[in-house]
């Protein structure tokens, strides 16, 4: 090659060779999201798309990527286009090549009916012809015909009905069995971001931009595959729980709205069985542990940061809080259980559920504040004390201000975990798995004031109460079913409800840290 | 020539070194004439035989000199000559530095600031400071200028203010544009005061940072490179803004630049590698006719 091609900065002889390259990294794309799609039953992998039924379908698309992307490689290789390999596709690609193939060898020689010695062997000696044709040859070829010749083997086998819906294997030494609907999108998830990754390298060419776009497109494909699978875990949810959380949902009439599912009790007087009261159990729930765990958390965190010299105390302190925030939550639900229930009443009461969960909030209250106000900047302490200003009102007007939409965002990663909480609310809180209206606890008017100590009480706080994640596992668990039409209906209602409510709390944390962030920077 | 410099200013000014026999003998015949000096006007801080150490680190040593009030002093010097370490004494600023041990006196108005009992808050009321790098608090222009005398109690705001009939926006608003006008600051910013401070360009934030610095009505300013992260226009506002100041203030200002302390300053203070103070003169003396041959070499780009 002369130095006047090596060096060109456009290579304009390979339109026709991308747009080929492009389609084909396309086509792997669109038959991953359908795989996906499959595996996540949006699609039924029974159904006939066009008269063709889906796993021929994808046995079709998967074997013609694998010839084209062997074709690339071949092309480029002949040199009947201007690429820029390098000379091996690189020591990760063969390694994962190996991998590849012996799982190939392994489940092609188990489907032969060979023995654990011999799937092992064919395994082995396929895993040394992977490892060969990726790590040694140039890097068009290596990066290619691997990847499309497994591609090529994955279609023919679903092509030709080896494996297909009604495919099923029992998994010897355990009780369980793979099934068709499972394994075929599986195997064109695999075979579609192995093609993708192989598609893009031929579309950039190979060598360095290459690998760049090929290290795109599996990025994008295995991220865009997470988020489809936490969409479809709340799509799942919110499917399952709206008929049961609009039961009976009316605007209009005798009262404006009527949302029965959230304003009923489970009594035997509710016409439709509602969780109001294990609703309100966890909305105060929630509420008590911040109030208690924020300002002892940020109260800590500022003692920690700008008070206490740094060094082996404070040192200690943070090991023993990140210790304490990875503490299983049923040993909290057990201090509560021991320490704080003999203390209020020597019943199971909201009140020892809140502090229980706060407990466990203050943790990483008090690590995420501590991070964020070692993360203001000194200039402003400096300026401040430069001003005559003294420390504490330093840190109340200056450095506590600047830390808070860091200690929001603590506060609300640790109320997503609170929320949903079980374990010591079945310790601690209790209640009803099945309440009436009447049982929902009345914090608000239930202060009360007399003239002997403690002055103020509020027997709200110290009854036992049911909360949303409690209420669930008791249904699931106990099969407690009373007088509610439909269980099932109402059980997922419920866990569409928690789920709400935990957004409901992010949403009100998110908002109060934009508005703490737009007051700072502008 | 330089050698015997060092050795008679560090045995004539630093007792806890000892004086040895030989050095002993030549320090009164040569003890450099600018030891003698004394600036025009009232003498607002004066410090005697400071030494600064940061841990094992002997940061200054040994350093006197009187500052006079209402007049601009520079100090110059190489990076890590102690210039900045000096400037912070002046209002105990190194107090905020765990390591750090200061000796010696510093007397603002006759009175020793590092006697036990000193109000450091009013230290700082009295002799204020203006950073490196401008350093606004994320808040409006407006708060961020009442800031100091809002803390201290002579401004209320607030609320309780409100509901009390204490509160003066009125006081509050002229003690503002008071203090933006002495900063040159006022004409920009008149229209935006309750816009958020870090949307302001450098050199505004600077000018903003001064007028912070001014309205808790300092006696002294102490300024640390306040234009060395500037541009040249927005460096040339603040020069003209510091001989301005100093007709009311004391000004001390730290800075790399030669041509700035030339440009501004009544006297200036050459400190060099070690931390030593070398020459403390008129400005003109010393970027004309320096006693020193270090200070000269300095001067003249040879050395630092």
């Amino acid at each position: 090659m002369s130095r006047a091609t090596q060096t060109a900065l456009v290579r304009d002889d390979r339109t026709a060779y991308e747009a080929a390259a492009g389609l084909a990294v396309g086509l792997s794309g669109v038959a991953f999201a359908v795989g996906l799609a499959a595996l996540l039953d949006v699609v039924s992998i029974d159904d006939p798309v066009a008269g063709v039924e889906l796993p021929v379908a994808f046995g079709a698309v998967l074997l013609a990527l694998g010839a084209s992307v062997v074709a690339f490689g071949a092309v480029s290789r002949l040199d009947y286009v201007d690429t820029g390999p390098q000379p091996s596709a690189g020591l990760v690609a063969a390694a994962a090549f190996t991998a590849i193939w012996f799982a190939v060898g392994a489940a092609v020689s188990g489907a032969l009916g060979l023995g654990t010695v011999g799937r092992f062997g064919v395994g082995a000696a396929l895993a040394g012809v992977g490892f060969a044709t990726t790590a040694f040859p140039r890097e068009d070829v290596g990066s290619t015909v691997p990847a499309g010749v497994v591609a090529a083997l994955c279609g023919l086998a679903l092509l030709s009905g080896v494996v297909g819906p009604g495919w099923e294997r029992p998994l010897a030494g355990y009780n369980a069995t793979l099934f068709g609907d499972t394994v075929v999108p599986v195997v064109v998830l695999f075979a579609s971001l192995v093609t993708g990754w192989s598609g893009a390298k031929a579309y950039g060419g190979f060598g360095a931009r290459g690998r760049n776009v090929g290290a795109y497109v599996l990025i994008y494909l295995v991220v865009g595959s997470i988020l489809a699978v936490l969409v479809g875990l709340v799509a799942f949810v919110t499917a399952k729980g709206l008929p049961g959380l609009f039961n009976g949902f009316g605007l209009g009439g005798a009262s404006l709205l009527r949302w029965p599912f959230l304003t009923n009790g489970a009594g035997l007087l509710a016409d439709i069985a509602g969780v109001f009261p294990a609703l309100m159990g966890t909305i105060w729930l929630v509420v008590g542990a911040v109030l208690f765990a924020v300002p002892t958390g940020v109260g800590a965190a500022v003692f920690l940061s700008e008070y206490a010299e740094q060094g082996r105390f404070t040192g200690a302190v943070e090991v023993a809080t990140n210790g304490l925030w990875s503490t299983p939550s049923i040993v909290f639900g057990l201090f509560g259980a021991a320490f704080l229930i003999p203390r209020f009443g020597n019943q199971k009461s909201l009140i020892a559920g809140m502090l229980t969960l706060g407990f466990m909030l203050l943790p990483l209250v008090l690590i995420t504040s501590r991070e964020a106000i070692l993360a203001v900047p000194d200039e402003y302490r400096d300026a401040s004390a430069a001003l005559g200003v003294s420390k504490w009102q330093t840190i109340r007007s200056v450095v506590l201000p600047a830390a808070i939409p860091g200690v929001t965002t603590g506060v609300i990663l640790g109320v997503g975990r609170i929320a949903g909480e079980t374990a010591p609310i079945l310790l601690t809180m209790g209640g009803g798995v099945l309440p009436a209206k009447s049982a929902a606890p009345n914090v608000m008017t239930g202060f009360r004031l007399s003239t002997s100590p403690p002055f103020v009480s509020n027997p709200a706080l110290l009854e036992a109460t049911s909360a949303l994640p409690y209420q669930l596992y008791a249904l699931i668990t106990a099969g407690l079913s009373g007088n509610i039409q439909n269980p099932q209906e109402y059980a997922w209602g419920l866990a569409l409800t928690l789920l709400l409510v935990v957004l409901v709390f992010y949403a009100v944390g998110i908002a109060t840290r934009y508005y703490f962030r737009r007051k700072l920077h502008q | 020539m330089s050698q015997t410099d060092t050795a008679e200013t560090t045995a004539n000014r630093t007792d806890s070194q000892g004086v040895s026999t030989t050095a002993g003998e030549t320090v009164q015949e040569t003890r450099p004439e600018w030891t003698n000096y004394e600036a025009d006007g009232e003498t607002k801080l004066a410090v005697d035989d400071l030494d600064v150490h940061y841990g094992d680190d002997h940061a200054l040593k040994g350093v006197s000199m009187d500052i006079p009030e209402e007049s601009v002093t520079a100090l110059i010097g190489p990076s890590g000559c102690g210039k900045s370490t000096f400037l912070r004494c002046l209002n105990r600023m190194n107090d905020r530095i765990r390591a750090a041990s200061v000796d010696g006196t510093v007397e603002l108005d006759g009175e020793d600031i590092y006697q036990d009992g000193v109000d450091l808050v009013e230290l700082r009321k009295r002799v204020g400071m203006v950073f490196q790098s401008p350093n606004p608090f994320p808040k409006s222009i407006r708060e961020n200028v009442s800031y100091g005398p809002r803390k201290h109690g002579d401004i209320e705001t607030g609320l309780l203010a409100k509901l009390t009939g204490r509160a003066e926006p009125d006081r509050e608003d002229a003690l503002v544009e008071r203090s933006l006008e002495r900063a040159a600051l006022w004409e920009e910013v008149s229209d935006r005061l309750d816009d958020n401070a870090l949307g302001l360009s450098g050199g505004q934030q600077q000018r903003l940072c001064i007028a912070r610095c001014l309205a808790v009505d300092p006696e002294v300013i102490l300024m640390d490179e306040p234009a060395s992260a500037l541009d040249p226009i927005a460096t040339s506002k603040i020069e003209d803004l510091i001989e301005d100041l100093a007709q009311d203030y004391t000004v001390v200002v730290v800075t790399h630049s030669m041509q700035q302390a030339a440009r501004v300053s009544d006297q200036t203070a050459v400190f060099l590698t070690g931390g030593e103070l070398v020459e403390y003169d008129d400005t003109e003396k010393i970027f004309e006719n320096p006693e020193s041959q270090r200070v000269e070499d300095y001067i003249s780009g040879k050395f630092g």
